[in-house]
């Protein structure tokens, strides 16, 4: 297991911001063209598919900067767990497996729960309708980072 | 089989349809719609063929399997209903309607995490921690690509 490719992996998928080189081979070409819109300005397409007005705007961004910032919490703790499997994947034994298993389903559970709070709060500063596509938005960017990052991790043997 | 999964598919891409975002649609690779193909076709085969367990594993394994997926159906129902109030209300949404639809998303969603978390903690004990960690790893694969098959074709709100 190359412990630095799949760092590395992840690092351009669940970091949009990152600027690393990638192995984005497992996904269609013109994803791989959205990949690099998302790692170079995720903000960027939430602005222009949100089409907010200027007074949602001064109340929304805000808490998008939040969320990201909590997010990237979770985010930062995910690369360790990835990086650790990575340094361990070759003599995995049962109690460390345990252990990474324990840390992923408490990493998916908190970001549902984060998911959902922002939600919320986007709620009640936009328009349901638009709240909704925020969700279903930042849904489909969670979705496509993550069969990218599927595309590089092997499974535990 | 197939519908129940596309149920569990068109729930999710609720949550998963984008606009801009929705024009990579239709752009899986082979591999994953062959994967896609065989999982609507037969998913329980899909999973013990990727677990790669002994045959006493596979005992332990699949009345647990077994149960995780009929605990699975119940959310999968839930969210072909959701889908249902989605495209029944699409082209008069309001904002009160998206946003109900949005919690029960949510909550639907919460509970197939925990869904998953309760089964692989039920495996756990019973089969080696390696496998239980493989089995989260198949299930969140599946869904994920599942998810996205899904997000082809249910718009965004507008």
């Amino acid at each position: 297991m190359k412990l630095v490719t799949l760092a590395l992996a992840f690092v351009v998928t669940a970091f949009p911001l990152a600027s690393v080189a990638q192995d984005t081979s497992g996904t269609a070409a013109d994803e791989q063209v959205l990949l690099k819109q998302i790692q170079t300005n995720k903000r960027g397409v939430f602005a222009d598919n949100l089409k907010l007005t200027e007074a949602e705007s001064k109340a929304f961004w805000p808490v998008y900067d939040q969320y990201e910032a909590d997010l990237k919490k979770l985010n930062d703790r995910f690369l360790q767990l990835i990086n650790d499997y990575a340094a361990k994947y070759d003599t995995l034994t049962d109690e460390q497996a345990a252990a990474m298993l324990k840390e992923r389903l408490g990493i998916d559970r908190k970001r549902t729960d984060l998911r959902v709070k922002y939600c919320e709060r986007i709620g009640k500063v936009l328009p349901g309708r638009k709240a909704l596509r925020f969700a279903q938005l930042e849904s489909r960017i969670d979705n496509l980072a993550m069969r990218n990052l599927y595309t590089v991790i092997p499974l535990a043997r | 089989m197939k519908k129940t999964l596309l149920a569990l598919s068109a729930m999710a891409a609720l949550c998963a349809a984008g606009g801009a975002i929705a024009q990579t649609s239709g752009n899986m690779t082979d591999q994953e719609q062959l994967l896609v193909s065989q999982i609507q076709t037969d998913k329980r085969a899909v999973v013990l063929k990727a677990m790669n367990l002994t045959d006493q594993e596979v005992a332990v394994f699949t009345p647990i399997y077994d149960e995780y997926q009929a605990a699975m159906k119940q959310h999968y129902s839930r969210g072909s209903e959701l889908l249902n109030k989605y495209a029944s209300n699409y082209d008069s949404m309001t904002d009160a309607a998206a946003k109900d639809l949005l919690k029960e998303v949510f909550e639907q969603r919460e509970e197939r995490t925990d869904t998953l978390k309760k089964y692989a903690k039920k495996m756990s004990g019973k089969l080696p921690a390696t496998k239980v960690l493989r089995f989260v790893q198949i299930e969140n694969k599946l869904n994920t690509l599942l998810d996205w098959q899904a997000a082809q074709v249910i718009p965004l709100v507008r």
